[in-house]
């Protein structure tokens, strides 16, 4: 998937999302501005997967198999990635839905649909502030 | 209050408001014109036919020109200022408004009702689309798939060098996702399709039941008179799934009064007194004296936490729809079926309340099914209890605790106050 990629910003980007066709076009979208990108679609696992790709920007959704995206977040921030940028993406737009994910630390939160633009505007806000 | 305008003056001032002569008043009420100014002036009493005739003839009613006016409309003009907030000096004046504005007043009272039940309405439909998880997994499911075919259908119109095996990828999810938004939309629309199809009230049968149950008429009155035999004209009204609802509910409640009648239970000062009359059956007990007695209230849940059925209580505000606090000692009550719970706990407003709570099983256990369970909790006050009550609310929606550790979801008196934060 790497076969598109341009001048970027350099960063490597962690998509856990459990959705396949999403998954591959913002892993598309991502790739063609730079970035390399992991994708990873079980909840359960999704804490383990980000220590071992050690991403500059994890794209997180809510809803997952196994362990739902605020129960992620939770972990991350409880452990050892507590300024890991995360970008929250969800169908679920509900004020408290976007309350509870700051309550928990996410960085940014996005509600689906999102324009590939904003989207991309979003990661590489987020890349500046990442940890190196 | 206003001293109420005489009948004769009444009738002096509509003909006037008619521009009706008093001689052409006099001819159609059978009656000589200085009869007429006599009454005018209120100098001769008038009632009977007569009241009725000059009533006719001059297009309005007796309770209109008569003395006494319309009470029943006094009453509601009333009640429908004090909903807004209207001082009582302005209160006092609904009977003079009803004897010289009727037909204003009706306007006002159909109104004042009118926004009453779109309010419920509404609450009910934001209640709805909070709490039903058909139509949330639904929109989910909806926008999760216009998502991708957005951003799909984005990198087609974009990427003009991009290769042929993308091309083809791309071409293939969008068709698989355009089906998908085609049956996401057909879901919902026959969703509300078939919540078109419930009435001009839209209420689900539970909610009908509920606001028959608690409604200005409530049957309990004619139901502990006359028995299971009241149970059909009560229902009578009823949309048939909600009909069968609450045909059980007042069958349950049928037998309850046969086994604890009602002269006991108000002679009883507590539950404590009643044990022994209910043969030991606390949930008996207290859905007696919770239903019976006006200065108590009672709530009741299945396992899952709805609440089945509730009397609301003068100070203890219960929620219309939905859940109530998670806090409350009648959840408690379903960790440790059997056992009684008697705690103190405090409402928003500083009102201390005892609550006796107990869960039990409604059904027969088996070693392959374990019962069903319900809860029951009796409301009562206890402004002169000493020990330190546990705050507690009328359910998030309504509850002002914002810190609170139970919170679910945002109070919508929060979100009217403006005072939630908003995230940057």
């Amino acid at each position: 998937m790497n076969d598109h990629a341009q001048p970027g910003p350099p960063g490597r980007v962690l998509l856990i999302e459990d959705e396949p066709n999403i998954a591959t076009a913002i892993a598309f979208i991502l790739q063609r501005d730079g970035w390399r990108v992991s994708t990873h679609s079980d909840g359960a696992t999704a804490i383990d997967a980000v220590s071992r790709h050690t991403p500059d920007v994890v794209v997180l959704d809510v809803m997952l198999p196994g362990k739902s995206g605020f129960d992620i977040l939770s972990g991350l921030r409880s452990g050892d990635w507590t300024d890991l940028p995360v970008l929250m993406l969800t169908a679920k737009g509900q004020a408290k839905d976007r309350e509870r994910a700051e309550a928990l630390g996410v960085s940014r939160f996005m509600t689906k649909p999102f324009s590939n633009q904003d989207l991309l505007g979003a990661i590489r806000d987020l890349a500046t502030l990442a940890p190196r | 209050m206003a001293r109420p305008v005489p009948t004769g003056s009444r009738i002096r001032e509509r003909r006037m408001t008619l521009g009706m002569r008093q001689a052409h008043l006099a001819r159609a009420a059978e009656i000589s014109p200085s009869y007429l100014n006599l009454i005018e002036h209120n100098r001769r009493a008038i009632g009977g036919g007569l009241l009725t005739r000059i009533a006719e003839a001059l297009e309005t009613d007796r309770a209109t020109l008569s003395e006494d006016g319309d009470p029943a409309l006094v009453e509601s003009l009333r009640a429908a200022g004090a909903a807004q907030g209207m001082a009582v000096e302005y209160l006092d004046q609904a009977e003079e408004m009803a004897r010289r504005r009727p037909e204003w007043a009706r306007l006002i009272v159909t109104q004042a009702e009118a926004m009453a039940a779109q309010a419920r309405t509404i609450e009910a439909l934001s209640d709805r689309l909070t709490h039903d998880p058909t139509l949330a997994d639904a929109m989910h499911e909806l926008l999760s798939t216009v998502s991708v075919v957005r951003s799909t259908a984005a990198i087609l119109a974009q990427t003009p060098d991009i290769d042929r095996n993308w091309l083809g990828r791309f071409h293939t999810n969008l068709d698989a996702d355009s089906r998908r938004l085609a049956e996401g939309a057909e879901a919902i629309v026959s969703h509300f399709d078939r919540e078109g199809t419930r009435g001009a009230d839209r209420l689900l049968p539970s909610e009908a039941v509920a606001r028959f149950l608690e409604g200005a008429t409530a049957p309990l009155a004619q139901l502990e008179a006359e028995g299971v035999a009241a149970i059909p004209e009560l229902v009578a009204g009823l949309d048939p799934d909600a009909r069968a609802l609450a045909s059980d509910i007042l069958q349950s409640d049928a037998a309850d009064a046969a086994r604890l009648p009602s002269p006991v239970v108000m002679a009883a000062d507590g539950p404590d007194a009643l044990i022994e009359a209910a043969g030991g059956d606390l949930a008996l007990v207290l859905r007696r004296l919770g239903l019976l007695d006006p200065g108590r209230g009672l709530v009741i849940c299945d396992a899952a936490g709805a609440i089945l059925r509730r009397k609301a209580v003068a100070g203890f505000p219960l929620p219309v729809m939905g859940a109530g606090c998670p806090l409350w000692p009648v959840y408690g009550a379903l960790t440790q079926p059997g056992h009684p719970i008697v705690a103190l706990i405090e409402t928003p407003d500083g009102a201390v309340w005892r609550a006796h709570a107990i869960a039990s099983p409604t059904s027969q256990a088996s070693f392959a099914t374990p019962p069903v369970l319900r809860a029951t909790m009796l409301l009562s006050r206890a402004d002169d209890a000493s020990a330190r009550p546990a705050p507690v609310g009328p359910g998030c929606r309504v509850c002002p605790r914002e810190a609170c550790a139970a919170r679910r979801e945002p109070s919508v008196l929060s979100l009217a106050q403006g005072s939630r934060s908003r995230p940057a």
